[in-house]
């Protein structure tokens, strides 16, 4: 699987979403997220926001169009290699993403458990960095319903952010957050932008990312007539 | 009948607007040929088959798909061998009190009964055959497939289907973590070693509770090593075979079974329609392998 280094990290090309399998207008969707790029997307509704996330990382069948993500396309790639490529995508979601059966740590660290070759030592040392990075006194053993929620919000950003993901697409993790989380959040994302990832942060309320104002790249609004861009930078 | 500019009386049943507008379209309907007749009512047919043997073809996919990725070495990352280490321990760790338990039962209610008949009647030559054929290749395989069926089998169920039904399998698939080889796999191949694992410990356990049971009544006075050797070589070739095979399926059916109605729960489903559907269908699997293996063997 050749990954491309140069052009866009991500490529919608009029991708027009199958409305039965996301709900999604089925309207062509464009747009380009280039390495180190911060959009910001309006989506008034979380569900929305959660599908959109979804048509980025292939996991939304299109009717037409196709959506590129370093320069491969989702639609021509084998479950093996779609797999391997989400393994670079970092996400945080609105939807249930904590497994019962897992205890906290290893469900934030599965992903790169999984997809990496890297010594455990490692990865659980960058995860405890992070981990306090974002308030929390280290990984979490516990079980996730053990946790409370501003716990699992943290937990969440430490699992986003770990192992340089290439894309991040993360719904929204300000929305209703203790203060203290904001300076972490829009300190990891300007590492991972300098790092070369881009970020696509998902928003309900325009006023959340007014203090990360300076660092966005363009702006765009999810409705019923599909991506609309508002501003570029 | 009233007329088209005088209002219609509410409850009458002809609509002249509605029977106009039916009219037209059955004029501009085109006629249904022979060969479309045939493809709707085979298309029909088609769906039910479909619809009634789709869990039948899951498993015969799945089966293969779990046999395939199991002899790639690729498939094998440290999250598939965590969890099939856990599940191992889960099924044999947990089940293995129970496992022995039934098997005691089974050795006090059927082995030893079977050796005193068979003593009064003047049969005991046959003792080891009759616990061969009946207790260690029949009742052996279908109270084990029972017992995972109801310790963990439901548990990856309940598991698998309320972690689908929530959206965190797919919150998985979005992390690029295949549920099929990070869950279905690993916990289908737990299964499979414990259920033999489990069998071997049942038939053992019964066995022996058996013998113990006749000692004591003063039924048999042989030692227990002559009892087991009895037993063993009343063993034929085929049996060596089977007897392993039915434990090993059976674990491996439950296992997979579990997994798969887990897997395939839609939104609409809940606890009450997902743990009687997994019983169902783990109990037919189970006998369904018992009856297959009984046939012709």
């Amino acid at each position: 699987m050749d990954t491309r280094i140069a052009g866009p990290l991500l490529e919608l090309n009029k991708a027009v979403p199958s409305f039965e399998e996301s709900g999604l207008p089925p309207v062509p969707f464009s747009m380009k997220l280039m390495p180190g790029d911060c959009m910001v997307v309006e989506a008034r509704s979380t569900s929305r926001a959660t599908m959109f996330a979804d048509l980025c990382c292939g996991l939304v069948p299109l009717d037409d169009g196709a959506v590129r993500f370093m320069g491969l396309d989702w639609a021509d790639l084998h479950d093996r290699e779609l797999n391997a490529l989400r393994g670079r995508i970092g996400r945080m979601t609105r939807r249930a993403s904590w497994p019962e059966f897992l205890n906290t740590h290893l469900a934030i660290t599965l992903q790169q458990l999984h997809h990496t070759s890297r010594p455990l030592d490692d990865i659980v040392a960058e995860a405890a960095r992070l981990g306090e990075l974002f308030g929390l006194p280290g990984l979490p053993v516990l079980r996730p319903s053990m946790l409370s929620d501003v716990d699992l919000l943290r937990a969440g950003c430490v699992r986003a952010f770990l192992g340089r993901p290439r894309l991040l697409l993360l719904e929204d993790p300000l929305e209703g957050s203790p203060v203290d989380l904001q300076n972490p959040f829009l300190s990891a994302i300007t590492d991972a932008r300098d790092r070369g990832a881009g970020v696509i942060w998902l928003v309900r309320n325009n006023a959340i990312w007014q203090g990360y104002r300076q660092g966005i790249t363009s702006i765009w609004r999810l409705a019923d007539d599909g991506l609309v861009e508002i501003r570029t930078a | 009948m009233s007329g088209s500019s005088e209002p219609r009386n509410p409850g009458e049943e002809r609509d002249p607007i509605l029977e106009a507008d039916a009219a037209s379209h059955s004029q501009n309907r085109p006629k249904l040929t022979l060969r479309d007749w045939a493809r709707e009512k085979l298309a029909w047919l088609g769906r039910l088959t479909r619809r009634q043997i789709r869990f039948f073809l899951i498993m015969l996919g799945a089966s293969w798909g779990v046999i395939f990725e199991s002899f790639r070495a690729h498939s094998w990352r440290r999250t598939v061998r965590f969890e099939f280490a856990s599940t191992m321990r889960s099924v044999i760790g947990g089940g293995l009190i129970a496992t022995l338990f039934a098997g005691t039962l089974t050795g006090v209610a059927a082995v030893s009964q079977t050796i005193y008949w068979l003593g009064l009647a003047g049969m005991a030559k046959m003792t080891g055959t009759i616990l061969i054929d009946v207790v260690i290749r029949e009742i052996a395989p279908i109270l084990v497939g029972i017992l995972l069926l109801g310790r963990n089998g439901m548990l990856s169920v309940t598991e698998l289907g309320l972690l689908t039904t929530g959206g965190e399998i797919r919150s998985m698939q979005a992390q690029g973590l295949d549920p099929f080889l990070l869950l279905v796999m690993p916990r289908t191949l737990a299964f499979t070693v414990g259920g033999f694992t489990l069998g071997i410990l049942f038939s053992f356990a019964a066995l022996v509770t058996g013998y113990v049971i006749s000692r004591i009544s003063g039924v048999v006075t042989n030692p227990v090593w002559t009892f087991l050797y009895d037993v063993i070589t009343a063993m034929s070739r085929a049996d060596y075979l089977v007897i392993p095979l039915k434990f090993v399926t059976v674990g491996f059916v439950v296992g997979l079974g579990g997994c798969l109605t887990g897997l395939t729960a839609t939104n609409e489903d809940n606890l009450r329609t997902l743990l009687p559907r997994g019983f169902s269908r783990g109990m037919l699997i189970v006998m369904a392998v018992s009856v297959l293996f009984s046939l012709d063997l």
